[in-house]
């Protein structure tokens, strides 16, 4: 039995649902639009400090204002991001590589936007937005079964993660505009030629990922003690690495990667302190690894778009398959 | 003006050029030739520097016999014994200098060549965010292990020329060896693109399908390309080492990557010219920055922010408008083209 084995297991779950918050819209985004979007980190971010600014600003303590207000700012600006900058640079042909490049410097870019803005809004408030305390908002429980809190971060991440899944769900399987997105993700060209408004629909989703996203940001200014401009940056690997487990294609595999994930980062970690003496400080590390072993082991070949090198040892005989 | 020493900063600007230019040319011949989205350009280059700075500090104390077990280089102790012991023997600076470039190179690319086992399964974006991410682990790493000094890093590194008295010489000597190994990295690079094997990188980068059943092996060709690329990656970390006699793990940030990808984008993919400009442009820009921003006081922003602002926006401004760069990509010289430049020359002259 690990020391403090309760709190373990409630982090566990609380860290689980961060990542199904933050890499579901991923999974969507990238298999629906093909941009290995890093802007993704800027959205957890701009998320999170949407809600500190109206709270060191305004003085809001509504998680659900701040959220709406979060949802709507990020979706713009993942919609901005597509019109101004993805949709030319795909349309003109560039490849998937010349994309992502761009991605990343908007992702640079934003992020010294929003340390500009701190800078900013300190000027005129005093108030220190680069390290920014927990926010306690006022219409979000907190709930105690027997001996165990709950805390308002627990009550939010778990009523978003509800309500985002069951939203994803009955867009995508229920509706025909959710059949439009996934005809758009496995054939993009057909679904075009079918009539389908693709580049509407593209946009739609960004607006969908990006507002998703932000929220998680919103629900993390509930948990952590110390939100900084970083926040989004220090979670790319585990938000990403559980999308490479899902392929960037299944929505499902993303869940159970998130839930892998948030394991090995808290009881996996908790475990090796415990009987290896393994510091808590190299938990990125059972990250990683679990990121080397998901691509050597099962590599994501449908939406990565590498070449199968398995098949090394008969290679001439694939080959002749592929053509 | 303001008693602007103008050679002082001509030194330093053209060292760190150099520094840097070895990282985009070696990043433009992965990425812009054979189309490995390098974003980790930065492991390879902090480990060329530790590497180096771990021998350097570790052997002059232990050479001088020092127990490095009481006295490891990490601690105030250590530094201390670095100053006083560091600059006395002048051949053992220049010997330990070229061990830790050799041993540098070596290392790099080994993990370079080790790295390539994972991400050869995976396309490109999946091979950028896994190198992205390895950079990110490698900093971590220093940063908690305590025998490359955790987050202090390692100090005292002594400089080949250390032991020459005149600051300015030093510096000069310094810098004529870092463009020395500049023009190393650029003609093995340009001799490397221009071979049939930069050809078949080439193919590799633009359809690696057809490349693969043209016969080539392609897995192997991308990680030798890796090692060679992050072997020459290493020398400029170590170079960067011995520049600074310092090295910490903040100075590996993910952030040189970026650096380096907007040099050789500004620069012209696949032009190692279009590097070299690059990184000029945008390492005078750094340099003057530090020289101007004393000058500016104290400002509501902080002039560091905006710099970067432009490094991200340059990135996404010359994909949008000019994504060619400022010296395009050109044809291969191979021996034969060469004779019919000169023939097409002469009829047409």
């Amino acid at each position: 039995m690990i020391p403090g084995f309760v709190q373990t297991l409630i982090n566990f779950v609380q860290y689980a649902f961060f990542y199904m918050i933050f890499s579901l819209p991923l999974t969507l985004s990238y298999r629906t639009t093909k941009v290995i979007n890093f802007v993704h980190a800027n959205f957890i971010t701009y998320g999170a400090y949407i809600a500190i600014f109206l709270n060191g600003i305004v003085g809001n303590t509504s998680m659900v204002f701040a959220s709406l207000s979060a949802f709507l700012i990020v979706g713009s600006i993942a919609v901005l991001n597509n019109l101004l900058v993805f949709a030319p640079l795909q349309k003109r042909g560039s490849s998937p590589a010349m994309v992502m490049i761009s991605s990343m410097g908007l992702w640079i870019a934003y992020k010294y936007i929003l340390y500009m803005l701190t800078d900013i809004v300190h000027f005129y408030t005093y108030k220190n937005f680069v390290s920014y305390g927990r926010i306690t908002y006022s219409d979000i429980p907190s709930l105690s079964i027997g001996e165990v809190n709950l805390s308002q971060a627990f009550v939010a991440g778990m009523f978003t993660v509800v309500v985002i899944v069951l939203i994803l769900y009955l867009i995508l399987e229920k509706t025909r505009m959710g059949r439009a997105i996934r005809a758009i993700a496995d054939n993009a060209m057909l679904a075009e030629v079918s009539g389908i408004p693709r580049s509407l629909l593209i946009n739609l989703t960004w607006f969908i990922c990006g507002g998703i996203v932000a929220i998680g940001g919103v629900v993390w200014t509930s948990f952590s003690g110390a939100v900084t401009p970083e926040v989004g940056d220090s979670m790319i690997l585990q938000v990403f690495t559980t999308g490479f487990i899902g392929g960037l294609v299944s929505l499902l595999r993303t869940g159970a990667g998130a839930l892998l994930i948030a394991f090995m980062e808290n009881i996996g970690i908790a475990l090796l302190n415990a009987y290896l003496g393994i510091p808590v400080s190299f938990r990125p590390f059972l990250t990683f690894v679990t990121l080397i072993t998901t691509l050597i082991l099962f590599p994501p070949l449908g939406a990565g778009g590498g070449l199968p090198y398995r098949f090394l040892k008969r290679r001439s005989e694939k080959c002749s398959d592929s053509t | 003006m303001f008693g602007f020493d103008i050679v002082g900063f001509m030194i330093s600007w053209l060292t760190l050029f150099g520094i840097y230019s070895i990282l985009a040319i070696t990043l433009n011949v992965e990425s812009g030739i054979s189309g490995i989205t390098n974003f980790g350009k930065v492991v390879f280059y902090g480990i060329g520097a530790y590497v180096s700075a771990m021998l350097t500090t570790y052997l002059i104390l232990m050479l001088n016999g020092v127990n490095v077990s009481e006295i490891p280089p990490y601690n105030i102790n250590g530094v201390i014994l670095l100053g006083e012991l560091g600059n006395k023997n002048p051949a053992l600076n220049i010997g330990l200098f070229l061990l830790a470039i050799i041993l540098s190179f070596i290392v790099a690319g080994a993990i370079g060549y080790l790295l390539t086992y994972p991400i050869l399964r995976v396309g490109p974006e999946f091979v950028g965010f896994t190198l992205l991410s390895s950079g990110e682990l490698t900093r971590i790493f220093l940063l908690h292990y305590e025998p490359v000094g955790a987050s202090k890093g390692l100090m005292g590194i002594p400089n080949p020329f250390g032991w020459i008295p005149d600051s300015r010489i030093r510096q000069i000597l310094y810098l004529m060896l870092v463009l020395g190994f500049l023009a190393l990295t650029f003609i093995t690079m340009k001799k490397l693109v221009n071979s049939p094997l930069g050809r078949t990188l080439k193919a590799v980068r633009d359809d690696e399908t057809a490349a693969l059943c043209m016969g080539k092996h392609v897995p192997k060709i991308k990680a030798t390309v890796l090692f060679i690329g992050s072997g020459f990656s290493g020398i400029a970390g170590a170079l960067l080492s011995y520049y600074f006699t310092s090295v910490n793990p903040n100075m590996f940030a993910p952030s040189v990557t970026f650096n380096a990808w907007a040099m050789i984008i500004l620069g012209g993919f696949g032009n190692l010219v279009g590097s070299l400009l690059g990184a000029a442009i945008i390492t005078l820009v750094d340099r003057a920055l530090t020289f101007i921003i004393p000058l500016l006081g104290i400002t509501v922003i902080s002039p560091d922010y905006l710099r970067w602002l432009i490094v991200g926006l340059l990135l996404v401004i010359v994909l949008l408008v000019n994504p060619r760069g400022l010296l395009p990509e050109k044809p291969i010289e191979t021996p034969a083209s060469k004779e019919m430049k000169r023939e097409t020359g002469e009829e047409g002259g």
